[in-house]
């Protein structure tokens, strides 16, 4: 390859200078500009490695590596050995090894003085990564409102203390009374009953429970129909889903190729999450299950569904003729979802921005970054039996599903031989007798397995020509180095696998056990427990009322909002922790409140005030989110299908149509209606859902067949009252749950009258069509 | 209607100038607010914009510089030889070098030379920016993919059409901001809204169909006429309007009301943009009847009417990633990519949209010099060729090298984040400015790289 001699300044600066500046300008200075200063220029705000080649002295002070340059010595620059790709990771340009004869060059240069003209002062460029800390110190850090132990607090005075009917009212009305405001009055029993039935089920009352609950005077209607809903199956149906979000949940991964297709069983973990929310498993240990059920005494065996919540994580393609570099980009991709998810989903903390540097604003810092990754890079997902099986049984079975699936991958990805180096090619075309020999054999294991994780260090292995090969060692943790700049071909000093060092006294204690997952677990819950637990009350508090008291529910950290109401969620959580961090507690206590019970009728006055009610001045009306939606327009239509679990079926499946909960959730390519509807997309942690109204969305429900056919059995299901107006009033019961006003039932007549003076009969599944589009059915007050 | 009256009128014509089409449902700040959703609308342009639209015209799987636009004669006097510089990585084995058999020759004023596979491109070469020294990081579809639509290589970030939505919104409450054109329906992926609210997410059409029923999904009702649903809508609408006197007034209802009846015009004027048909023939002859003349057609027709950014995918898969016998597929490959892209760029300048239209040309990497399976050429991620056009940008252009034999990039080196940085200057954003807060910091498409190339600007 001719290197260009383009570069003007250099060649003009050439004319007049010595035969060693000649050199550096001709066959040096070009090469630094177009293969190095990309990447490590004085004009970049972040020079990748604090390095930067457009000054002398930029390359005589180096990087984060020492310094890259000593003239006169060849062999002892930094820079040449790089050049040469003589070190195992330090490797420049990245892009791929430069000609001999350039790196040739280099050495000549080096070896001579390294003649440098450029005198242009580069701005000192500190240390790498962690040289300045984190944007809060750890010390001061420690202080940070949300990671202070959880205290009940005394309920403030308040103006009319016969509003308040839980503590939690008193927080609310305080804060009211401060700022000369009022709650609003109570919902209607008709309002109340559809709110709780759709809060808990997410599915609304049928028009003679809404009956009976207008009905029925006593005191205690409301709360026994609270203890009854949460006894439903119903409930974990709703509640399971929500956590579904959290856990970005999903039955494939972001892409689909050989190396990374498609989970066969990720539903088992959605229908554990549907019995633990059920069975009221006690938070502190939903969460130790989902990292380590199997090291939990009571394990039962099919607890082993709860790693799901690690085994359904997405995972990137790793075509093996990429180099170990890139590769190891794309794990470090797979453990940093994990650190994101854990981190922003259960701590409401931001670590993975501390990846490429600590963290800006809060007490995090790269090397806790790494210790969390540690965690990840030490565990593998596999498919594991959910039966009980002695453990040398259950191991085995274990890695041999995980060949099964590496092997068949492997040989997906490679089986084109002409892109491969030929020694490789036995190996590869052995691949194939392999995995069908273990189809065959594990085919006559009648054992459902189910996807989890299991203790296993990850490595990258390079050392093979042309093929990347991955290098899993079963039982032995790797911890990460720092890469620094969250480049791995820049390792830094390696970091022991352990917690946030904010939430510990002193030095952090590493994880000893395994990949230590359950250590993680156990610090999550425990140290970081009283910040785990507020991000977890706030979340459900959020669920109830369609606003969180902190507006960022996954960032509580210096750049998240603060509570709205600070003594209500801390009282709050603290009383969560008293009463077995019990969610079922959690949902009586905030809807046995007024303020829970407030109407959500606006007010012009208050909303002038508080437009987006922080103060909690009324009860957020609310558009359902598609699970709920869909699931009303279907059990008003008479068409929902209430058997639960089980492989999911597409969300517009002809056939008899089950629970949103159980439609087929993809990474890879969401389903339209879900995309339509604001479902979140579950490559990564998403930490609230939008709510967007969009004509697309009402495409679908002017113009769909799944719409249509609603409306056909809907219609049906009236047939049988003969009068028209009879017939009318039964469809706005079933759609409606109530009776419709005179005005509504001329509204239907006429419209009916119309359509037949049109078309010569009256289209009832039209008109029953319009009733589940309208937004009656779609808003929750 | 009996209990249809318009006493919300007022308050919904509020709505309406608020809650545009669906490409933005663009929400003032507060009303988003109330809303519940993250953020607020458009939010504007930093500086007085070049370019109103942009069209990017998709190569997927990565087109031969070598072979169309970045002539390299040494290939021929040293066919065969494998020279130091072929050691670079790519995602296969690869061979000798590997001559062009195509025959490239000067055009028009600026002399810039184009293969005799493009004669049409040939000849509007004048308004063509040709970039020879772009590069990119990944010598893979996928994360080459992602980085060329989203300034990153894994599959999360938000699109360069959904920044462009965002920032800009849309000019026609009826049609959405950023509109995809791709045959079939992968690739969902790339025109992801990300952490940006869903409604900039791109709105997809497969543009193999010419019939916009087939093309959009839900668009035409079967069962009823356009007075019939018009009834049905008004029945609705009446049940809406008696539902709100109960439950009092509320932004949700009144967003719903009113999208609701887009939707209902969107079928009309929908069926009436997407329909290329309605093209006089001697247009149509022009750009030529396959689906990637559709899809430049369509995009003009869109931008047209106000859409902000298309997107036009050439076609289904990875046409353009020829591995083994890459002569013989360029040869069926480029005579409609040429025609429907010089038609669009002839058709755009007499309608006197190419001044605020910006138009790119180009996939996710290019191809090697060094032959694969005798006669194919692998991935090139180090040096390969994109062009631009109108909305700003300098025509007549040839910038930057590739070395000798179009290995990599050695001359002005142009990255995908330079690329994005000038897109979205031509638009009138600063991209160290145009950022979005999502997971405790700012997003920038640029991320921390990027500089606007200056010099391609007119």
């Amino acid at each position: 390859m001719r290197l260009p001699a383009l570069l003007l300044v250099g060649a003009l600066a050439a004319l007049a200078q010595s035969p060693e500046i000649e050199f550096f300008e001709r066959r040096i200075r070009p090469v630094l500009v177009e293969q190095c200063e990309g990447c490590h220029s004085s004009s970049l705000a972040e020079p990748m490695g604090g390095m930067v080649v457009d000054s002398r002295d930029g390359l005589l002070a180096g990087g984060a590596t020492g310094p890259a340059l000593v003239p006169g010595d060849a062999d002892a620059s930094l820079l040449l050995k790089a050049l040469g790709y003589l070190d195992p990771v330090l490797k420049m340009p990245p892009t791929g090894k430069l000609p001999d004869r350039v790196i040739e060059d280099f050495r000549t240069w080096i070896a001579s003085g390294a003649a440098d003209p450029r005198s242009e002062p580069s701005e000192p460029v500190g240390e790498a990564a962690s040289a300045d800390g984190p944007g809060t110190p750890i010390e001061e850090g420690r202080r940070w409102w949300a990671f202070q132990p959880l205290r009940e607090q005394l309920a403030p005075d308040v103006s009319n203390p016969e509003w308040t009917q839980r503590k939690v009212d008193a927080f609310v009305l305080a804060r009211l009374d401060a700022n000369g405001m009022q709650p609003s009055p109570p919902a209607d029993p008709r309002t109340l009953i559809r709110r709780a039935f759709l809060d808990l089920t997410g599915l609304p009352p049928s028009f003679e429970e809404t009956e009976a609950f207008a009905a029925d005077p006593s005191m205690d209607a409301y709360s026994d129909l609270i203890d009854s809903l949460l006894r439903s199956p119903r409930y974990g149906e709703r509640w399971g889903r929500y956590w579904l979000d959290v856990a970005r949940w999903a039955e494939d991964h972001p892409t689909s190729e050989a190396t990374n297709r498609p989970f066969q069983h990720a539903w088992r973990y959605r229908d554990w999450v549907i019995e633990a929310i059920n069975k009221d498993i006690p938070y502190d240990r939903f969460i130790r299950m989902q990292f380590a059920a199997d090291l939990l005494p009571g394990f039962e065996p099919s607890d082993m569904r709860a790693l799901g919540y690690l085994g359904n994580a997405p995972v990137y393609h790793k075509d093996r003729r990429l180099s170990r570099d890139v590769i190891e980009t794309i794990a470090s991709d797979d453990w940093d979802e994990r650190v994101d998810a854990v981190s922003r989903g259960l701590l409401g903390l931001t670590v993975a921005c501390a990846r490429c540097h600590d963290h800006k604003f809060d007490p995090i810092t790269a090397k806790d970054y790494y210790a969390l990754a540690g965690v990840f890079a030490s565990t593998w997902q596999v498919n594991r039996p959910m039966v009980a099986l002695d453990s040398e049984r259950a191991e085995w079975l274990t890695w041999q599903h995980e060949k099964l699936y590496r092997t068949k991958g492997v040989f997906g990805n490679l089986k084109d031989l002409d892109t491969v180096a030929e020694e490789l090619h036995a190996e590869i075309l052995a691949m194939k007798p392999e995995y069908e020999r273990l189809e065959l054999e594990l085919s006559a294991y009648e054992v459902p397995m189910t996807p989890a994780v299991i203790d296993c260090g990850v490595w990258v292995d390079g050392s093979t020509p042309t093929v990347t090969r991955m290098d899993l060692r079963p039982a032995q943790p790797r911890d990460l180095p720092v890469f620094i700049r969250g480049n791995v071909a820049n390792p830094g000093e390696i970091v022991p696998r352990r917690f946030l060092s904010v939430f510990e006294r002193g030095d952090p204690t590493p994880f000893e056990q395994g990949s230590g997952r359950l250590e993680l677990a156990d610090k999550i819950v425990g140290e970081a427990g009283p910040l785990a637990t507020r991000v977890w009350v706030n979340r459900v508090w959020g669920w109830h009322f369609g606003r969180h008291l902190v507006r960022t529910p996954s960032d509580f950290g210096t750049q998240g909002q603060d509570p709205t109401h600070p003594g209500l969620l801390e009282d709050l959580a603290a009383r969560f922790v008293t009463n077995g961090s019990s969610l079922k507690w959690l949902h009586r206590e905030i809807m046995l409140s007024a303020t829970y019970r407030q109407s959500s009728r606006e007010n012009t006055a208050a909303s002038a005030a508080d437009p987006t009610n922080r103060m909690l001045w009324r009860m957020n009306p609310r558009r359902l989110d598609i699970e709920a939606w869909r699931d009303s327009v279907l059990l008003a239509s008479g068409d929902l299908n209430l058997a639960g679990g089980g492989p999911s079926s597409e969300v517009d499946s002809p056939d008899v149509p089950r629970r949103s909960v159980y439609s087929r959730i993809s990474r890879g390519r969401l389903h339209p209606v879900l995309q339509l509807y604001d479902f979140p997309v579950p490559t990564q942690h998403s930490p609230i859902r939008q709510v967007t109204t969009t004509p697309l969305q009402q495409l679908f429900v002017l113009n769909s067949g799944w719409m249509q056919e609603r409306g056909r059995s809907l219609a049906e299901a009236v047939e049988s009252a003969t009068d028209r107006s009879d017939r009318i009033r039964a469809l706005y019961r079933r759609a409606y749950g109530r009776n419709p006003s005179t005005a509504e039932v001329e509204l239907g007549l006429g419209y009916l009258d119309d359509r037949r003076a049109e078309i010569g009969r009256e289209p009832w599944d039209e008109y029953a069509h319009s009733l589940l589009a309208a937004n009656e059915i779609s808003f929750l007050n | 209607m009996r209990l249809a009256d318009d006493r919300h009128s007022t308050r919904r014509q509020f709505v309406s100038s608020l809650c545009g089409g669906f490409g933005a449902v663009g929400l003032s700040a507060m009303l988003q607010e109330q809303l519940g959703a993250a953020v607020s609308g458009p939010i504007g342009p930093h500086f007085a914009p070049r370019a109103k639209h942009v069209i990017f015209l998709f190569m997927t799987g990565g087109p031969s510089h070598m072979d169309m636009f970045d002539p390299k004669p040494a290939l021929l006097t040293h066919a065969g030889e494998r020279p130091e510089s072929a050691n670079l990585r790519t995602e296969r084995m690869t061979g000798g070098l590997l001559p062009s058999p195509f025959e490239f020759q000067r055009h028009g004023q600026s002399g810039i030379e184009v293969s005799e596979l493009l004669p049409n491109l040939a000849a509007v070469v004048d308004d063509l920016c040709v970039i020879r020294s772009m590069y990119t990081f990944n010598p893979t579809h996928t994360p080459a993919r992602n980085l060329i639509h989203s300034g990153n290589i894994a599959a999360t970030r938000p699109s360069l059409g959904a920044w462009i939505s965002y920032g800009l919104g849309t000019e026609n409450r009826n049609l959405p901001g950023f509109v995809v054109l791709s045959p079939g329906a992968r690739g969902g992926d790339l025109w992801r809204s990300g952490f940006l609210p869903a409604e900039h997410q791109g709105t997809h059409f497969n543009h193999a169909e010419t019939d916009p029923d087939r093309m959009i999904r839900y668009l035409r009702n079967d069962k009823l006429g356009a007075q019939a649903q018009r009834r049905q809508l008004d029945l609705m609408q009446a049940l809406n309007r008696g539902h709100q006197e109960k439950v009092g007034g509320d932004a949700y209802l009144d967003a719903r009301i009113r999208a609701m009846e887009t939707a209902y015009r969107m079928q009309f004027e929908a069926l009436d943009v997407f329909d290329v048909r309605k093209e006089p023939e001697s247009v149509r002859e022009e750009y030529g009847e396959t689906p990637f003349a559709n899809g430049c057609l369509l995009s003009r027709r869109l931008v047209e009417k106000g859409v902000r950014y298309v997107h036009v995918y050439y076609g289904p898969g990875q046409p353009w990633d020829d591995h083994i016998g890459i002569n013989k597929n360029l040869r069926e490959r480029c005579p409609d990519m040429d025609q429907a892209s010089a038609a669009l760029i002839s058709d755009l300048k007499r309608r006197g949209l190419l001044d605020e239209t910006l138009v790119i040309w180009g996939g996710e990497f290019g191809r090697t010099p060094v032959s694969e399976a005798g006669d194919g050429r692998d991935h090139n991620p180090y040096g390969f060729t994109m062009w631009m056009a109108g909305g700003g940008v300098r025509g007549g252009v040839a910038y930057g090298a590739t070395d000798d034999f179009g290995f990599q990039a050695v001359e002005k080196r142009v990255s995908i984040h330079d690329l994005h940085a000038t897109i979205l200057n031509q638009v009138g954003f600063d991209h160290e400015r145009l950022t979005y807060r999502y997971a405790g910091r700012d997003f920038r498409l640029t991320d921390v790289h990027g500089t606007v190339l200056r010099e391609l600007l007119a």
